[in-house]
């Protein structure tokens, strides 16, 4: 212990090199895992924190809610399934809007039935009680989506007032706005005056006393190979382009989980071979291999959780800031997992020194010699 | 030098760790190098192939396509503007595509786009209404020339008479068709969208001077109406372009970083243990820039051959990942651009060995460990 304390004190150079690498390293990864749930977040979390527990597509909208139409032969055909308790129209158009002076988008979400799509919690204020009034989301409330804040849509300067506020519930990483179905059809309206039917882009469904979503599901999709029903997480885990992004950032957090056992593998390798003969010293002179392998994990324990602590406090601050349309959320629990990920690797990694302690022979203290010859 | 390569040749375990390491983050670069090639041009492929070197929305737009309208008024004073040689409406509306033989829900994402201005690789003759050009992309889902498609919740059928290349639009396929038939599918599937006659929603332009000019003279005539873009910016303008650019070429930056953090750490340990070798060296002759050149080209000859390898898994992993999946693009220019930041690291890194080999005195060799 205290010749481990020791050694690193007296090379602050090379194990406070080796401690930023790994720092710069696990604050990479915790930055990108912030990333990756801002980002899943900012597409599909206004579907996850939405009322209704399932949603019915049209197989032609791909599972995107601005992407297809559910039409009224569909809908009816729904409606009629056994075990359906209520159902709602959902709908959801993208508009320029003005919001705070500034030029921005505004996804606007139409829903009947605060149990049907509307967000399922509010942080602060009301729901739309009557005329344009919207729910929008949290983090948007600075750009000008607080509440008693107007948004008007453009082209045809359609005002919404901002009445309150719901964590989580943007849509394609755009502020959205959570509005009764009848100002929806108000507001499409204002921008294509020849609309004449604005059909729903999809069903907000609950089931009837006794029926479990999952078998909702299943009863929707029997009717007709057109409809594509998914219970509330699957609507947002099988949406477009979520398997994408977690498929991308699985293979770059297994290339970054990678380097850290290697880089740690390697310092602690190179540092055996330089301190060989001196170990087999302290052999000859009867320091039992299990203190040098004790003084090594302790080197390593240190080292890594330095790295770990400075990559954690570089990743803090980061993590508390918005990206574009990206809300970043301190993850506790990705900092937990890589915390031990890492420290475990980082001790594996390490076994390939220890080995090389466990090999000394004393004896070569008085012939020349030691662990890396 | 001699002693530099001799030292890799003969004892190439010292540096198989530290290549492995370089490996990985050659690999990491070079993945998240194909990952954002990949992600952004089959977003901005249908903008970069445009012909003409301007695209003008409407100011309402926000830039864009879905939103923009340009109707033949505006067309006819943006058509006046002096510089302005030629322009070609085009629309576009997202659909899923039923094909032939696969499930009832096995739809395959499209972007129709109605043209009149032919893009590169399409044909100058807009093919008859029902008949479209598709990207090559879409041929993975069992798309084959000759078949007929069915387009949206209606169904509307359009039969492809040929294929391009590299023109997808938000990762959707695109299909290129007249603008006939365009309004036909809009007027069949999201008919509360559809555009009066000789709307477009929006207007590529081809100019005869200075681009920057005709493009400020566009926004003057229409008096605002319209937000004029070179193709560049528009493609920057799709949704989440500039931001995916930004956020990675960030991670790209750090990365680098590691990498010289780790080139660096590895020299400084190879010299703290060399030392007393260079005493001796240096005892016997050796100038200190021939000992750090050494270490350079160590390190050169490591970072190259950790760069070959990862790109020759990087191409293996490109050809692994099924088309369709994750949008990965590797190309000849990201392997050259992201072995040149690893040089750079490792060259950057392996200075910090420069103050030990000069501190290292010849003196030193003489009663020293050896």
């Amino acid at each position: 212990m205290f010749l481990a304390l020791k050694e690193m004190r007296r090379a602050k150079a090379r194990f406070g090199l080796f401690m930023a690498a790994i720092g710069l390293l696990v604050f990479l990864v915790l930055f990108q895992q912030s990333l990756q749930n801002g980002l899943l977040t900012g597409f599909v979390g206004g579907l996850r924190n939405q009322s209704a527990p399932v949603l019915v597509y049209s197989v032609d909208g791909r599972r995107n809610l601005q992407g297809g139409v559910v039409v009224p032969d569909l809908e009816q055909r729904v409606r009629a399934v056994e075990g359906v308790g209520n159902v709602g129209r959902l709908s959801l158009s993208t508009f320029t809007a003005q919001a705070g002076g500034k030029q921005s988008d505004a996804a606007v979400v139409g829903y009947e039935d605060i149990a049907l799509g509307a967000p399922k919690k509010l942080a602060r204020g009301r729901y739309p009680a009557s005329g344009a009034e919207a729910v929008a989301n949290e983090s948007d409330a600075g750009n000008g989506f607080g509440i008693g804040d107007v948004v008007t849509l453009e082209p045809g300067g359609f005002p919404i007032t901002v009445v309150g506020l719901a964590r989580d519930i943007q849509i394609n990483v755009t502020p959205t706005l959570y509005v009764q179905y009848g100002t929806y059809e108000a507001a499409v309206r204002s921008r294509f005056a020849n609309a004449a039917t604005i059909l729903p882009n999809a069903l907000a469904v609950s089931p009837a006393i006794g029926v479990s979503d999952a078998e909702l599901v299943r009863r929707i999709n029997a009717v007709s190979s057109d409809l594509d029903a998914l219970v509330r997480n699957d609507a947002a885990n099988k949406a477009p382009g979520v398997s994408t992004v977690r498929q991308s950032f699985s293979v770059i957090f297994l290339l970054y989980g990678l380097v850290v056992p290697f880089i740690t593998g390697l310092f602690f390798l190179i540092i055996t071979f330089q301190k060989s003969s001196s170990l087999t010293l302290l052999r000859a002179i009867g320091a039992p291999a299990r203190k040098l392998i004790d003084a090594l994990l302790i080197q390593v324990v240190v080292v890594v959780a330095g790295g770990l602590a400075l990559g954690i406090a570089l990743y803090a601050p980061i993590s508390q800031q918005q990206l574009g349309g990206i809300t970043l959320r301190f993850e506790s629990s990705a900092v937990v997992f890589w915390i031990v990920l890492l420290l475990f690797f980082g001790l594996v990694s390490s076994l390939f020194s220890a080995r090389r302690v466990l090999r000394i022979d004393p004896i070569t203290a008085t012939t020349g010699g030691g662990a890396g010859r | 030098m001699k002693l530099a390569l001799r030292e890799l040749r003969r004892r190439p375990n010292r540096f198989i760790i530290a290549t492995m390491v370089l490996l990985l983050l050659s690999m990491l670069l070079m993945f998240l190098g194909g990952l954002i090639d990949g992600l952004i041009g089959n977003s901005t492929g249908a903008v970069r192939a445009q012909s003409g070197n301007l695209v003008v929305f409407s100011s309402d737009a926000k830039d864009s396509f879905l939103r923009s309208r340009i109707d033949a008024d505006l067309r006819a004073r943006i058509e006046a503007v002096p510089g302005v040689e030629r322009t070609g409406g085009i629309g576009i509306i997202q659909l899923g595509a039923r094909v032939p033989g696969k499930g009832p829900r096995e739809l395959v994402d499209t972007a129709l786009f109605g043209y009149e201005f032919a893009p590169k690789g399409v044909a100058e003759q807009p093919p008859p209404l029902g008949e479209v050009y598709a990207d090559s992309i879409v041929k993975a889902k069992g798309i084959r020339e000759g078949m007929t498609i069915e387009l949206g919740a209606y169904r509307s059928p359009v039969t492809v008479v040929g294929f391009v290349s590299d023109t997808n639009y938000l990762g959707q396929g695109a299909l290129w068709g007249s603008a006939e038939t365009w309004r036909k599918v809009v007027d069949d599937n999201q008919s509360a969208q559809r555009l009066g006659e000789g709307s477009f929603e929006s207007l590529i332009v081809k100019t005869a001077g200075s681009e920057r000019q005709v493009r400020d003279a566009i926004d003057a005539a229409t008096q605002g109406a319209t937000v004029t873009l070179t193709r560049a910016d528009a493609a920057n303008a799709i949704p989440g372009v500039k931001e995916q650019r930004a956020t990675f070429n960030q991670i790209i930056g750090v990365t680098v970083v590691i990498a010289l953090v780790v080139v660096a750490l590895f020299f400084v340990l190879l010299t703290v243990e060399r030392t007393a070798l260079y005493g001796v060296l240096k005892a016997i002759g050796a100038s200190s820039t021939t000992l750090f050149a050494g270490v350079v080209l160590q390190a050169l000859i490591v970072t190259l051959v950790a760069s070959m390898a990862g790109a020759v898994l990087s191409f293996a992993l490109d050809a692994l990942i099924p088309p369709g999946s994750i949008p990965f693009e590797m190309s000849m220019g990201r392997v050259v651009s992201s072995t040149l930041f690893l040089i750079f690291a490792a060259v950057v890194g392996c200075a910090f060995s420069l103050r030990r080999v000069l501190r290292i005195d010849p003196a030193s060799a003489i009663g020293g460990s050896l």
